[in-house]
């Protein structure tokens, strides 16, 4: 019997990048687990949180757990960011609240980010994906030092077919998204990012892998700016190529 | 500080070039020595748990913990004061200045801690007559803190920075840049230029030239100075000891030459044990410059014999903080790990923070310490995590970032000493604290567009439809760099039919795929240890590499060996304290120090095989001057008195009771020149070490 798990998009992925989502619950299916998506969710409530409006955090955050605990299953979010947010972050916004903190608590458990799960909780690492030619890996903060995630994606990355992975110089420097950072002080935002695509082209890899959509616009948009032709994919993309 | 000025502040730092050069080369050279020297603590993070553990019980229980440490310190002969803030602080140090004895009698002092002052005043950093009252300092982040330089110039003092990259910064009339490394922004140029303007050599760009300048110049300050400063990295409550750590020898001059020492201390430096400061110690100097230990480990209990020493302990916003939800910035050792960590730091440098205090710990503990204003420094950061990362104690510094972004950040109450942070005072009780007013409501109006799926989906189709009238043909838009997005990056259209639309016909085919364990992946082992040497090859090895000389020698052939030694190098008189360490004839010595003499023979305690360092503790008295005044330090020590660690060292009863104790760890230096290393700053320029083998014996 398939497992059924619980799709937790993200609100970046469900309005800008849907063929991302797509391409997750094609590569659960492959990995023997079904999909289910509460229609009823929107957005963690991360972007107020980070930027200190914690008031405006807290509804959305209510909403998400609302709409999860109606469920059961793990939630799986394809993104570091979003899956610290609801796994840490939930319990900081309801800290002096318990009978939210509970409830926020008992969500945490149910969290996985989506190469975590993977890995992690189904022992894949082998779905048959095959992309041919070289591909870097930028592992994303929140990801890396907010979930400690990043063995999981690496050994999915290395089980994929004709690709070269090659690793990217000083990797784990933050590409400058930072949600309300990347507005607030675009000039160190720049900075950072200009920082990265230079590390990326010493790859001389065509595409760039990431587990965060936050960090995929971002790039992206720095490198559409620059009228360069490389590309930013989410890892479930990736993996989604046979 | 406005959002406006801060943002005009880093874009002048991304623009200077030279400052770049000078970060880039900072954030690359401290982050792999951080690493290199974490690779030889295999229980790095146990040990950086339990000293967070260690530093939540002195939070927590920090006012028994600071009556207790008061207690011992002043039965120890020090005198204690407590000062609320800046202001109260200033004022006690004039107090002790007003009492300060009269540099006669300091002159008489029996046990002769320092020269006679006999040297030339050349360069008349002093009035002769006593009329300008010169204090020489140590590096201490409390000082700049409460503006102590700027505070004792109005009140007619002459205060010196003995640190060479305090120095640096002060001659240019700045502040420091960094907590470890004030001179971080400066390149080599700019310190010959300065010292050209300043100190009236030639121009040079050599930077062991302009090592040397500073310290002979300083060395006057120190010979002459009536009041050293210092600040304190730990204290230690079981015995009251206060610890100070530097590398170039300033920290042993300012509390150990002049007749007065007062160091100041913020009421949170604490560690209960001596077990505790060893588990410091290990982890303070590999954080911040990459040593196993810096070169001067000071470790003082009591008042040298004729020396009065005081201990200003500081609030000044500090009690506050531990009431708050930011708590946790209280553990900090000030290493300055997160600064070289930081990506903002990197563009940014130190200065265009404004506060003391930059980076990612500044942006926390400024808007309590400093001036409410700075809350709006926590803005600055991506939150990604790299200065938690580095803490060597474990703070959570992203999250205490969000503390302050949420308004959780206490007050500080501002007072009058404190004349260029004299502002308008900003509310900081409130959410989103700093944010520019049109992302605040662009974030308000979102929460409202995303409360329901419903209301969701309809403002997704929308600006899927907009998107598209925007940007009609590129899947991408250019926004306005007004946006800030649009100042360097396209923004991408959004999707016409989002994941929710798309959901009902996305078919699932389930594979069953069995569960296996993921295939076996190369993670990095912990390095196994090296298998065991003696004592005293490893002690030799780990001060080899420090540029120390260990020599094995027999009991029998020492004075011959040290005779043969001193007349290579020319020296035929060296100042020896009172271990009694047997020198051939030849060789005449002296116990007063001279300023004329080259080399200082001393024992010592013991030896710490992991560091290669000495642990010297002084005797009646004169013992410390052997081995911190002289160019050539010649230590003598049995190889039995080895021990293999650090904290075994600071377990043994004499360190703990010693008057004042000092752990050498090399021969003096700096980096303070464009990080790099120069050999022979304020104290011994060679440290030579003759290790007697008394395995057979034992």
């Amino acid at each position: 019997m398939a497992e059924t798990v619980q799709l937790f998009v993200t609100c970046l992925i469900d309005s800008f990048f849907p063929q991302i989502g797509e391409a997750m619950v094609n590569v659960l299916n492959r990995a023997g687990v079904r999909v289910d998506f509460p229609s009823a969710q929107t957005c963690c409530g991360q972007p107020a949180f980070n930027a200190g409006l914690r008031s405006d955090a807290r509804p959305l955050a209510r909403h998400t757990i609302r709409v999860f605990e109606k469920t059961t299953g793990a939630i799986i979010i394809p993104s570091g960011s979003c899956a610290a947010m609801v796994q840490h972050s939930y319990l900081e916004l309801f800290k002096d609240d318990p009978a939210w903190l509970a409830r926020a608590g008992a969500l945490a458990k149910r969290v996985y980010e989506f190469t975590e799960y993977l890995v992690d909780v189904r022992g894949v690492t082998e779905l048959s994906a095959c992309w041919p030619g070289k591909l870097t890996y930028h592992p994303s903060c929140h990801l890396l030092r907010g979930l400690g995630v990043d063995r999981q994606p690496r050994a999915l990355l290395a089980a994929v077919k004709d690709a070269e992975i090659v690793e990217l110089p000083e990797c784990e420097d933050c590409c400058g998204f930072g949600g309300v950072f990347s507005v607030e002080h675009p000039e160190l935002s720049a900075e950072f990012l200009k920082r990265k695509i230079s590390n990326f082209e010493k790859t001389e890899s065509p595409t760039l892998v990431v587990a965060d959509t936050g960090c995929l616009m971002h790039i992206q948009g720095g490198l559409a700016r620059q009228g360069k032709s490389q590309r930013v994919v989410h890892i479930a993309e990736v993996l989604n190529s046979l | 500080m406005s959002l406006k000025t801060f943002r005009n502040r880093i874009c002048q730092s991304i623009a200077d070039e030279n400052l770049q050069l000078a970060l880039d080369n900072n954030a690359q050279r401290r982050k792999d020595g951080r690493l290199a020297a974490f690779a030889s603590l295999p229980d790095y993070p146990e040990r950086r748990l339990r000293a967070h553990a260690v530093k939540a019980d002195v939070v927590a229980h920090l006012d028994e913990y600071l009556s207790q440490f008061i207690a011992r310190v002043t039965a120890n002969g020090i005198q204690v004061h407590r000062a609320a803030d800046a202001g109260e602080a200033i004022r006690i140090f004039l107090e002790i200045a007003e009492d300060l004895p009269r540099r006669a009698q300091s002159t008489q002092r029996g046990k002769g801690e320092t020269f006679v002052p006999t040297c030339p005043r050349s360069l008349g950093v002093r009035d002769l007559r006593g009329e300008t009252i010169l204090v020489a300092k140590s590096k201490s982040m409390v000082s700049e803190e409460i503006n102590f330089n700027h505070a004792l110039e109005a009140a007619g003092f002459r205060v010196v920075e003995t640190d060479l990259g305090e120095y640096i910064v002060q001659l240019r009339g700045e502040r420091p840049s960094h907590i470890i490394t004030p001179a971080v922004h400066l390149r080599r140029g700019d310190v010959g230029k300065l010292f050209e303007e300043k100190l009236g050599i030639p121009y040079t760009e050599h930077i062991p030239t302009l090592t040397n300048t500073a310290r002979k110049v300083l060395r006057e300050v120190f010979l002459t100075a009536d009041i050293g400063v210092s600040g304190v990295n730990f204290g230690v409550v079981e015995t009251g000891t206060l610890c100070i750590v530097t590398n170039e020898g300033n920290g042993r001059m300012c509390t150990t030459v002049p007749p007065v020492h007062v160091a100041l201390m913020g009421i949170e430096r604490l560690v209960p044990t001596f077990d505790d400061l060893a588990l410091f110690l290990s982890l303070l100097p590999r954080s911040a410059t990459g040593q196993k230990l810096s070169v001067y480990t000071s470790l003082i209990n009591s008042p040298l014999p004729g020396q009065v020493r005081h201990l200003i302990l500081l609030d000044n916003g500090r009690s506050a903080l531990r009431n708050s939800p930011l708590a946790e910035s209280l553990y900090c050792i000030r290493c300055g790990a997160c600064l070289n960590a930081c990506p903002v730091f990197r563009e940014t440098g130190g200065h265009a923070y404004a506060s003391i205090y930059p980076g990612p710990i500044g942006s926390v503990i400024s808007c309590a310490l400093v001036n409410p204003k700075f809350a709006s420094l926590a803005q600055a950061s991506s939150l990604c995590g790299a200065c938690k990362e580095a803490c060597p104690v474990d703070i959570d510094l992203p999250g205490m970032l969000l503390r302050v972004r949420s308004g959780l950040s206490p007050q500080s109450t501002p007072h009058p000493t404190r004349r260029v942070h004299r502002t308008r005072r900003v509310k900081n009780t409130q959410e989103g604290v700093g944010i520019p007013p049109p992302v605040k409501l662009g974030l308000k109006g979102f929460r409202l567009a995303a409360g329901t799926s419903g209301l969701f989906a309809v403002f997704q189709s929308l600006g899927g439809l907009l998107s598209r009238i925007y940007s009609p043909r590129r899947a991408s838009m250019r926004l306005p760099a007004w946006t800030g997005w649009g100042y360097s990056k396209e923004f991408p259209r959004l999707a016409v039919r989002p994941f929710r639309a798309r959901w009902g016909k996305i078919k699932q085919v389930v594979e069953e795929k069995s569960a296996r364990p993921p295939e076996s992946l190369k993670f990095s082992e912990p390095t196994t240890q090296p298998p065991h040497k003696p004592l005293s090859d490893q002690f030799a090895e780990e001060l080899a590499a420090l540029d120390g000389h260990a020599y094995l020698v027999s009991e029998q052939e020492l004075p011959a060996r040290l005779t043969e030694f001193l007349k290579s190098k020319s020296i035929n008189r060296v100042l020896v304290d009172e271990s009694g360490v047997p020198i051939g004839t030849e060789i005449s010595t002296i116990r007063e120090p001279d300023p004329t003499v080259r080399a200082g023979v001393t024992g010592a305690l013991c030896g710490i095989a992991e560091t290669g360092s000495l642990v010297l503790i002084s005797g009646a008295g004169q013992t410390l001057t052997a081995s911190l005044l002289p160019e050539v330090h010649v230590a003598v020590l049995k190889t039995s008195r080895l021990v293999p660690t650090l904290a075994d060292a600071l377990r043994r009863p004499e360190v703990q009771k010693a008057a004042s104790g000092v752990i050498v760890t090399g021969p003096s230096r700096t980096a303070d020149i464009e990080m790099t290393l120069t050999i022979g700053v304020h104290g011994p320029g060679e440290l030579h070490v003759f290790l007697i083998d008394d395995s057979m014996t034992v």
